[in-house]
C-alpha cells in the first residue's frame, strides 16, 4: 500500500535533488513500522484492560464520591496505564489497573482541597444510642441500598477503599495490600475496623430514622 | 484459642484468609463457644448482606469511547514526536540548499500526514490478523465472546430462575442432552438462570451464576471422547476460564472474577453435582 503513494510523490517532484528524495523515503518508511508496533501495543492493552472498566469506574466513584471526577480519573488512569504498559508483565490486570486508578484518585483528592483526605468518622457525632438497634433490625434495613450507600459515603476514604475492594471486587488480602500499598497484616485489621465503622454508621442512621 | 483472639481473627476467617492451622483453631473455638459462634454467624450474615446491598457503579455509556480516543491521540502524538525528532537531523546535512530544506520541510508534513494515514490503514487491516488465535485458542475466544455478549445485550438468561427445578426442565426440552443444574446460592454463587448458546457447531447449555456483582457463565455440552478429570485454566483478555470434564460433560466456566473464585466455583459445582 505504501509503494504507489510514494511513487506518486516522487514523480510529481521533479525539481529537487536525489538526497531530498532519500529524506522523503526515510520519513515515510520509519513511522510506518513504529506505528504498526504501537497499534499492536494499543490493541493488546485494550484487550487486557478495557474489561476492567467497570471495576475502575466503581473504585474511582467510591473514592471520589463524584461522577464527573470519577470519569476524569478513570480516563486519566487509562492513559497513565497505557504509558507504563511496557512495565506490566503480571497476569493480574485488574489489580494493576486498580492500583493506578487508586493513585490517580488520591492525586486528585490531594489537589482538590474540597475533598478532605483526613475526613474520618466522627465518633462523637455518631456515638448515639445505636446499641439499642438490634442486629435483626439492622439486617432488615440493610436491604436498602441507598442507606448502605449513604453510610459508606460517610466513612473515611481508606475504609471506603478497602470495603469496595473486598466486598465488590472480591479481591484477596494480598491483592488489596498491593493496591492500597499497605502491609498484608494491616489489611485484616483495617478491614475489620472498616466493617465495624460501617455497622456503627448504619445503626446510627437507622436509629435516627426511627 | 480464647474469645478475644477469635474475635480478632473473625474477619480474616470469614474472608477465608487464614492459614489452615489457625482456621482449624478458630473452628474448634466456635464449636465450643456458643457466644462466639452466634457472634460469628450474625457478623457473617451482616457482612454478606452489606456486600450485596452496596451499589456497584458501572462505567457510563461513552466513557469507553472517550478512553479509546484518548489512547489513539496518545499513539498519534508519539509518532509525531518520533518523526519530528528524525526530520531535522536528516535535513541539517542539506542546509546549504535552502530550497531543498524548504521543500524537504514541507514534504515532512506531507510525509507525516501520509504516514499517519497509512499507519492507520495498515493497522486497521492488520490488527485483526495480529490477534488471530491458534486453532486451540479459537474456542476460548468464542467462549469469551459469548460471555461478553450475554452481559452486553441484556440477554443473560432465556429462563430466569434461581430454582434449578425450573431451569433444568426448560433446558432439557430445548437440547438433546440433559445438563446438570444446581443452585449454589448457599456457597455464594446463586443461580440466575439458563440460556441456550451455540459453540463448537452445536447448541450448548449456558448456566448463569452470580458472584457478588460479577457473573459466571458455565457452558455445558456432552463430551465426545477423552478422559474425565482434566482441568485447564486460561486467562485471556482479563477473563478467567476454567475447563473441566466429567464422565458425561465438558464444562467451561467463564467470568471476570478472580482465578481463586472461579476455582472455588468449580469445586462447589462438582461437589454438588456429585451428590445428585
Amino acid at each position: 500500500m505504501a509503494a504507489p503513494l510514494k511513487a506518486e510523490y516522487v514523480s510529481e517532484s521533479e525539481d529537487f535533488d536525489l538526497s531530498a528524495k532519500i529524506v522523503k523515503f526515510v520519513a515515510l518508511k520509519k513511522p510506518n513500522e513504529e506505528d504498526a508496533a504501537q497499534e499492536q501495543q494499543l490493541a493488546s492493552f485494550e484487550a487486557l484492560m478495557l474489561p476492567h472498566l467497570d471495576a475502575a469506574q466503581n473504585l474511582a466513584k467510591w473514592l471520589l464520591r463524584n461522577e464527573q471526577d470519577a470519569q476524569d480519573v478513570v480516563q486519566e488512569a487509562y492513559l497513565r496505564a497505557f504509558k507504563s504498559f511496557s512495565g506490566f508483565h503480571g497476569s493480574n490486570g485488574r489489580a494493576w489497573l486498580l492500583t493506578i486508578v487508586r493513585n490517580t484518585s488520591y492525586t486528585l483528592m490531594k489537589k482538590n482541597r474540597a475533598v478532605d483526605l483526613t475526613t474520618t468518622f466522627d465518633e462523637e457525632r455518631h456515638a448515639t444510642d445505636h446499641e439499642s438497634t438490634s442486629p435483626a433490625a439492622l439486617l432488615e434495613q440493610i436491604e436498602d441500598a441507598e442507606l448502605v450507600r449513604e453510610s459508606m459515603d460517610q466513612l473515611a476514604v481508606e475504609f471506603r477503599e478497602i470495603l469496595v475492594l473486598r466486598h465488590l471486587e472480591g479481591l484477596s488480602y494480598k491483592e488489596i495490600a498491593d493496591i492500597a500499598q499497605i502491609p498484608p497484616g494491616t489489611v485484616m485489621s483495617r478491614l475489620a475496623r472498616a466493617r465495624g465503622k460501617l455497622k456503627e454508621c448504619l445503626a446510627a442512621r437507622i436509629g435516627k430514622e426511627k | 484459642m480464647n474469645c478475644e483472639e477469635a474475635t480478632k481473627l473473625m474477619d480474616a476467617y470469614l474472608d477465608g484468609e487464614l492459614d489452615p492451622i489457625t482456621s482449624q483453631a478458630i473452628e474448634r473455638h466456635l464449636r465450643e463457644c456458643h457466644k462466639c459462634d452466634q457472634a460469628y454467624k450474625a457478623h457473617a450474615l451482616l457482612i454478606r448482606s452489606i456486600g450485596d446491598a452496596t451499589p456497584y457503579y458501572k462505567a457510563p455509556a461513552g466513557l469507553r469511547e472517550r478512553i479509546q480516543s484518548s489512547l489513539r491521540e496518545e499513539v498519534a502524538e508519539r509518532s509525531t514526536r518520533s518523526v519530528s525528532r528524525d526530520i531535522p537531523s536528516l535535513l541539517e546535512s542539506k542546509h546549504s540548499e535552502w530550497r531543498a530544506v524548504l521543500f524537504g520541510t514541507q514534504w515532512s508534513w506531507l510525509a507525516l500526514a501520509a504516514a499517519i494515514v497509512l499507519a492507520a490503514i495498515i493497522a486497521f487491516n492488520l490488527a485483526p490478523r495480529l490477534q488471530r488465535p491458534g486453532a486451540d485458542q479459537l474456542l476460548a475466544t468464542q467462549l469469551i465472546a459469548s460471555h461478553v455478549r450475554s452481559l452486553m445485550a441484556n440477554h443473560l438468561t432465556d429462563v430466569a430462575s434461581s430454582d434449578q427445578h425450573t431451569v433444568k426442565p426448560w433446558l432439557d426440552t430445548k437440547l438433546d442432552f440433559a445438563p446438570p443444574v444446581v443452585d449454589l446460592g448457599s456457597d455464594g454463587f446463586p443461580l440466575l438462570g439458563g440460556r441456550l448458546d451455540y459453540l463448537e457447531n452445536r447448541p450448548v447449555a449456558a448456566l448463569v451464576y452470580q458472584r457478588r456483582k460479577h457473573f459466571v457463565n458455565l457452558f455445558v455440552w456432552p463430551k465426545e471422547s477423552g478422559a474425565a478429570g482434566i482441568t485447564n485454566t486460561v486467562t485471556r483478555q482479563g477473563y478467567q476460564l476454567v475447563h473441566w470434564v466429567d464422565s458425561d460433560f465438558n464444562y467451561w466456566a467463564v467470568s471476570d472474577v478472580s482465578e481463586a473464585d472461579l476455582q472455588a466455583f468449580k469445586k462447589v459445582f462438582e461437589d454438588r453435582t456429585a451428590r445428585h
